[in-house]
């Protein structure tokens, strides 16, 4: 009986560490893929190697559309991230504090564009903006994209700041006023501080989720390009070449310090 | 200042809190919408859009098999993504939740660095990695089988492989929070009641998180609708998926009130389908 039992026990630990193990080594396979054929002598992917050479990285800084692309991601992800913050921290706002007539509409309205694939939203929005630029005169291209990403992420922002304030002590404002603060000098002074956490990785969360985007930007961006879709094009017109692993490879040693100067942030900060 | 209390709020800062939101997602989310419900009622000819406010494209629609095996193929990769995604998603979920107490930061970060890395990218990774000269391939000849020994590079095979990858991070982390929340002496009072370690997991731990489960499944299902990225560059394109036929219908076909139909056919399979789930999971709850 009690073998029986460690060795279920024993089974089911493999199962469990196992799990992880595998599915760690999975998440990193295409990483590790980009990164070992950014290192390649040769233009054709093919192991083993014809020898190694760092020259796809010159090829990438000298490509002409790279400079642009991260110029125009950086550009719409900042945009993006404020313009959905603002939009989210007021909706959160209305979403758990107050208590109005079409409340549940609000919330649907507020939430719906996740409910759909991104593709559709940024097609829908397509049609609505070839429309709209024969009336106003203008065309597709990065005010367009800034407006369909934030259509998809405001909701995301409302979201991340609701979940945080529905443990927000709303007496510390009562407080507040009680002691004869005005509107504004509650929202700054008490309300804003105290949402400080939601709303920054709300900030956070709406950065990556630009800088990332790939459905909605394709689809709305016309001719600029930005970072996804300097990739996406490069590769999908066959015309395929050891840059864009190079650049896989910088992504992701950029991400690895981030990580690291943030996970120092938290250190620190939890030290205190 | 008894107002405040019962947040009841003043006609401005309700206004100030929810226009924002209203009139972007009024003039960009609602106005489209609607648009591209009107437009499935034009008629096109020529590459030219006609007027014709009639049901021409959508008895178009409805009589071509080529349109509805293209939907049945995308739902069942949609179907067996989320099956794929639970199956491997709740193990790693659940050991990170209970086992790992040491490393389970670390592995969370693991997880979390390599899921923000570029879609676009990791795909394309995929592909390298699959490919006739690929890693893959090399390894596999490695050990001894022959040259080219998988060829699983632009199958459908290859497509599900990549919306695994891409959306298993969704599963876990939702199963996960569900599992976290669980209290620990709902455990131990199953197991002073005499229960094994297998009936108290079956009893009281998989009931409890399957909000987690359900909201996994409903998110990676919705997001496999759209997705193109995937069949594109790791399936080939050959066999194509609903998303990739819309966007071909927009672009290359320039039949808008096609594209806009099948966009509207698209988003409704997606929209009854989460109605579904949110109707059999509060169905189930009521029975309990």
């Amino acid at each position: 009986m009690t073998t029986t039992w460690k060795l279920e026990a024993w089974a089911v630990s493999i199962i469990l560490y196992g799990s992880v193990i595998a599915v760690l080594t999975f998440f990193y396979i295409p990483i590790f893929a980009l990164i070992v054929f950014s290192f390649q002598e040769g233009t054709y992917f093919s192991i083993p190697f014809d020898g190694f050479s760092l020259r796809w990285y010159s090829a990438l800084f000298e490509h002409k559309d790279f400079g642009t692309a991260i110029g125009n991601s950086a550009a719409i992800a900042l945009v993006v991230t404020v313009l959905s913050t603002v939009v989210g921290t007021c909706a959160a706002l209305a979403w758990v504090r107050y208590t109005f007539r079409f409340k549940r509409a609000f919330q649907l309205f507020a939430a719906a564009p996740l409910l759909f694939p991104q593709l559709l939203l940024a097609i829908m929005l397509l049609l609505w903006f070839s429309v709209l630029g024969e009336w106003f005169d203008f065309s597709a291209g990065i005010h367009t994209v800034i407006i369909g990403q934030a259509v998809y992420i405001a909701p995301f922002a409302t979201i991340i700041i609701s979940v945080q304030l529905h443990a927000f002590d709303d007496t510390l404002e009562d407080a507040a006023r009680d002691c004869g603060a005005t509107t504004w000098q509650v929202y700054r002074e008490i309300t804003l501080p105290l949402l400080w956490p939601g709303i920054s990785s709300a900030a956070i969360f709406s950065f990556l989720l630009s800088w990332g985007n790939f459905y909605i930007t394709y689809s709305l961006s016309g001719t600029a390009r930005t970072l996804p879709t300097f990739i996406f094009s490069g590769i999908a017109l066959g015309t395929s070449s050891p840059i864009y692993p190079a650049l896989a490879t910088l992504i992701f040693v950029l991400g690895l310090i981030l990580v690291f100067v943030a996970e120092r942030f938290r250190r620190r900060a939890s030290a205190r | 200042m008894a107002k405040s209390i019962d947040k009841r709020p003043t006609n401005t800062e309700l206004a100030v809190n929810t226009l924002p939101t209203v009139l972007l997602q009024a003039a960009f989310f609602l106005v489209p919408l609607v648009m591209t419900v009107v437009l499935s009622f034009q008629f096109t000819e020529y590459f030219r859009l006609v007027w014709s406010w009639d049901f021409a494209t959508w008895t178009d629609i409805f009589s071509r098999w080529y349109y509805w095996g293209i939907l049945l193929h995308t739902l069942s990769l949609a179907a067996g993504t989320v099956a794929l995604c639970l199956l491997i998603g709740f193990p790693v979920a659940y050991a990170i939740a209970t086992r790992l107490k040491a490393i389970d930061n670390h592995v969370k970060v693991l997880i979390i660095f390599a899921f923000l890395t570029d879609t676009v990218l990791k795909v394309y990774g995929w592909a390298l990695f699959l490919g006739k000269t690929g890693p893959l391939n090399w390894f596999l000849e490695f050990v001894g089988f022959g040259p080219e020994a998988s060829n699983l590079l632009f199958t459908p095979w290859a497509t599900l492989l990549g919306m695994v990858y891409n959306l298993l991070p969704f599963t876990i982390f939702t199963i996960y929070l569900s599992l976290i929340d669980i209290k620990r002496n709902l455990l131990h009072a199953a197991y002073d009641a005499g229960a094994s370690k297998f009936r108290a997991f079956w009893e009281v731990t998989l009931p409890l998180c399957r909000p987690g489960i359900w909201a996994g499944s409903v998110l990676v299902f919705v997001l496999s609708l759209g997705v193109f990225l995937e069949s594109k560059i790791l399936g080939g394109g050959k066999s194509p998926m609903t998303a990739e036929l819309i966007r071909h219908t927009f672009e290359t076909r320039i039949n808008w009130p096609s594209g806009a139909a099948l966009t509207l056919v698209l988003m409704v399979v997606a929209v009854v389908v989460v109605l579904l789930f949110t109707r059999i999971y509060s169905l189930k709850r009521h029975l309990q």
